[in-house]
């Protein structure tokens, strides 16, 4: 495999960990506003608790998504960010008064002061757009209407990219991809009735992230060509088909009540329909006009790049497991009956 | 992008700054078991948590400048000085887990566990300043590639990193800067109640271990600054004209404090002028040439008033934060006890907001003092910014978010700020 195939993966990577860990985040924000039924403060209660210490590390892979791109890709972040400025700037916008929102509402409670329910309203709030719009930029990348002119400059408009149907759709897809992610981790840290609460709204999502998958695929067929064409072919097919599979087995693990199974089935079956879409992308890193090795930055850089990825792993990984091992072993402790 | 930088860099100041803080008074604690040290700490990490906050968010704003508002300037440089922004990544990674670890864990980890966690915290913090500051010195002295007929090859991305000229210059400055402001903003924010009334033993404490930072690292911040100016006059000269209001060339030229630019006159004006002290403290040579402002093509030189004001302002504090932190303790030693009559007090305060002042103050000079260029003669600043029309309209829209987020912030620190004003609960 080419160096610049490594780093493709690398940056796929990011994106999939972003969305199974930063993903969750969101559908806290989410569930916190559709909170419903007895036990709606019970469980907006048990989703604030559970982001708090972890939601700053999950954002960081949003950063690292960046600097992925900026050294091993720099031209395609270059045209990225240019013909993508609208829902790039608004998920962005989305990610700070989420960060914002939450931290003030949850260290303003600590140190006794009065809640503020404006930053309950924007955490929610933000937490809807960010990955909607993070999804349409996707769905943009792949989509096949960012324009470039011989130069490699960006001649598309600021809205023709991505206000159509099929990034609007992987917009909606990626907004239901947090909810279920979100239900299915937080069965784990709850018991009883909530847990019960939980686990139906977690299945809910899950047909849901389902359904427009589906969707969006039949609708690339009217909508984008480029995508559907991509799609036809052994290896995305073959993709898709795994990722379809591993997400039945996650509503059935949820169905079952296999609780223990169920962050890891649901995480996995997200990562891989993540997968799914870069699969299909492949060998474009922007449909249908730049190609991986047509963006990729020098060998040097890509090299180096690699060996800073090891070196960081070798720090990062046993951190990252040190901080959700403590946190998740603890709220099977004290789990909220209700 | 200015008004980004300019926003974080405040953060990113605390969030050097606090760590070491929080390892001290944890570990007072666990020394000497007095309670107050760990109020102490867990408030200051309340603080940290909404502050860092407001700094991984505004940092993940940075990154997207870069796409947004610089493509240009990206596509060039991404491939020669990514490597430090990667490894960045690592770092903020670090710093966000074990920040979480310790915020989220006073009573599941051992004490000793969890005071542990600030080292961690505090590497990281400094890794980040490294590898950020790297790329802002890589922007001033470039280094790790060549231009072949226009055509960049040879790239070495590790010294990229680290052999620009500048880096270990404006490393080592911008990170004790950090720790001066900061010491300066908690014993600020102590000397506040003390002035109050509140001469309680926890203020005074509080007051000790900030000014016992800024007194450690404030004198070493005027080495790091005279090394950092005679590094512009050999590798920026026109950067140093600028920032000393140095029209014309000259040999034994004076060390100019305060004065105002006059563009029409070519002169400095106004300026306390002590003889050939520019040129010795430069090349130390009393009879050194320095050149002038006015030597260099119009379009290749920075805005004077610019440069020139930040760094008189950033010099005059620095040896303020020097002279304060010497009476602070001298009256301490003098008095053999920490009780710094009112005036000091008034003092501290003041000089609690304007370490902050100078950190801008700085940056100041780095930046206006680098254009026209965003790559020092490599690349123009308008030649770096996106081509996408209506761009103005995303910059307004961050200037309500940065507001936003400062509202927000103040409300809640302040609400803190008010929720204590009664002597410690021991919680």
């Amino acid at each position: 495999m080419a160096l610049q195939e490594i780093a493709a993966i690398v940056a796929l990577t990011g994106v999939m960990a972003y969305a199974i860990f930063g993903g969750a985040d969101f559908g806290s924000g989410i569930w916190s506003a559709l909170a419903s039924g007895p036990r709606a403060g019970g469980q907006r209660n048990a989703l604030y608790k559970a982001i708090g210490p972890v939601w700053e590390t999950n954002n960081v892979w949003l950063v690292f998504i960046i600097v992925v791109l900026l050294m091993a890709f720099p031209g395609a972040m270059a045209d990225l960010f240019t013909a993508l400025l609208v829902p790039l700037s608004v998920g962005l916008i989305g990610v700070v008064f989420r960060g914002a929102a939450f931290a003030f509402r949850n260290f303003g409670r600590e140190s006794g002061a009065r809640e503020a329910p404006v930053h309950g309203i924007v955490f929610s709030m933000a937490s809807v757009i960010a990955p909607f719009a993070f999804g349409v930029a996707l769905g943009a990348t792949a989509g096949g209407e960012i324009k470039l002119n011989d130069g490699g400059a960006v001649t598309s408009g600021l809205w023709a990219p991505w206000l159509r149907a099929l990034p609007l759709l992987f917009g909606v897809t990626a907004v239901a991809v947090c909810s279920y992610l979100t239900m299915s981790y937080m069965t784990t840290r709850s018991a009883g009735d909530l847990r019960e609460d939980f686990r139906v709204r977690g299945l809910l999502a899950g047909a849901a992230v389902g359904l427009l998958a589906v969707v969006t695929l039949a609708v690339s067929y009217w909508d984008s060509r480029d995508f559907w064409d991509l799609w036809q072919r052994p290896a995305p097919l073959a993709m898709s088909g795994v990722a379809l599979a591993a997400g039945l087995a996650s509503l059935f693990v949820l169905w079952r009540r296999w609780y223990a199974l169920a962050p890891a089935a649901t995480g996995g079956a997200m990562a891989l329909l993540v997968a799914a879409w870069g699969v299909i992308q492949y060998p474009y890193f922007i449909v249908p006009s730049e190609k991986i090795f047509d963006v990729a930055s020098n060998d040097a850089m890509i090299r180096s790049a690699l060996v800073g990825l090891l070196c960081g792993a070798v720090i990062l990984i046993p951190s990252l497991l040190l901080l959700y091992l403590s946190f998740v072993a603890e709220s099977a402790e004290e789990a909220p009956e209700s | 992008m200015g008004m980004a930088l300019g926003f974080h860099i405040v953060f990113a100041t605390i969030g050097i700054g606090l760590p070491p803080l929080l390892f001290a008074a944890e570990g007072l604690y666990l020394r000497t078991g007095k309670e107050f040290y760990r109020v102490m700490a867990k408030r200051w990490a309340i603080a940290t948590a909404v502050l860092f906050a407001v700094g991984a968010v505004s940092g993940t704003i940075l990154s997207f400048s870069f796409g947004l508002l610089w493509p240009s300037w990206t596509e060039f440089a991404g491939g020669i000085i990514g490597l430090p922004f990667f490894l960045e990544g690592f770092a903020f990674f670090t710093e966000a887990i074990f920040l979480g670890l310790y915020l989220y864990s006073w009573d599941k980890l051992s004490p000793r566990a969890h005071w542990l966690c600030t080292i961690p915290i505090a590497v990281a913090a400094l890794g980040s300043a490294f590898f950020i500051i790297s790329v802002n010195s890589w922007m001033n002295q470039p280094a790790g590639f060549d231009i072949v007929n226009g055509v960049v090859t040879n790239v070495n991305p590790t010294a990229a990193m680290l052999t620009s000229r500048a880096f270990p210059y404006e490393f080592t400055h911008g990170a004790l800067a950090a720790y001066v402001a900061m010491g300066l903003g908690i014993a600020g924010v102590y000397a506040l109640a003390m002035l109050r009334g509140d001469r309680s033993d926890y203020n005074k404490k509080a007051l000790m271990l900030g000014l016992g930072l800024a007194a450690v690292f404030a004198p070493l911040q005027v080495v790091t600054g005279d090394l950092s100016a005679r590094h512009l006059a050999h590798r920026q000269p026109e950067k140093f004209a600028a920032m000393e209001g140095q029209y014309a060339t000259e040999k034994g030229a004076p060390l100019r404090i305060g004065g105002i630019p006059f563009p029409n006159d070519h002169e400095t004006k106004f300026a306390i002028e002590i003889p050939k002290l520019a040129s010795f403290l430069a090349f130390e040579d009393f009879n050194a040439e320095i050149k002038g402002y006015d030597s260099f093509p119009p379009d290749e030189v920075p805005n004077i008033f610019l440069a020139h004001f930040p760094f008189q302002i950033m010099v005059a504090l620095g040896f303020t934060f020097v002279g304060v932190s010497a009476l602070f303790w001298g009256h301490a030693w003098w008095k053999k006890r920490i009780d710094p009559p009112r005036l000091l007090l008034a003092l501290l305060v003041a000089v609690g907001a304007l370490g902050f002042v100078a950190i801008e103050a700085g940056w100041f000079v780095t930046e206006f003092g680098r254009q026209p260029w965003v790559i020092y003669h490599i690349m123009k600043t308008s030649g770096g910014a996106t081509s996408r029309d209506g761009i103005w309209v995303l910059l307004i829209v961050f200037g309500f978010v940065y507001m936003a987020l400062t509202a927000g912030m103040a409300g809640v620190l302040l609400l803190q700020q008010r929720g204590r004003t009664q002597t410690p609960r021991a919680s």
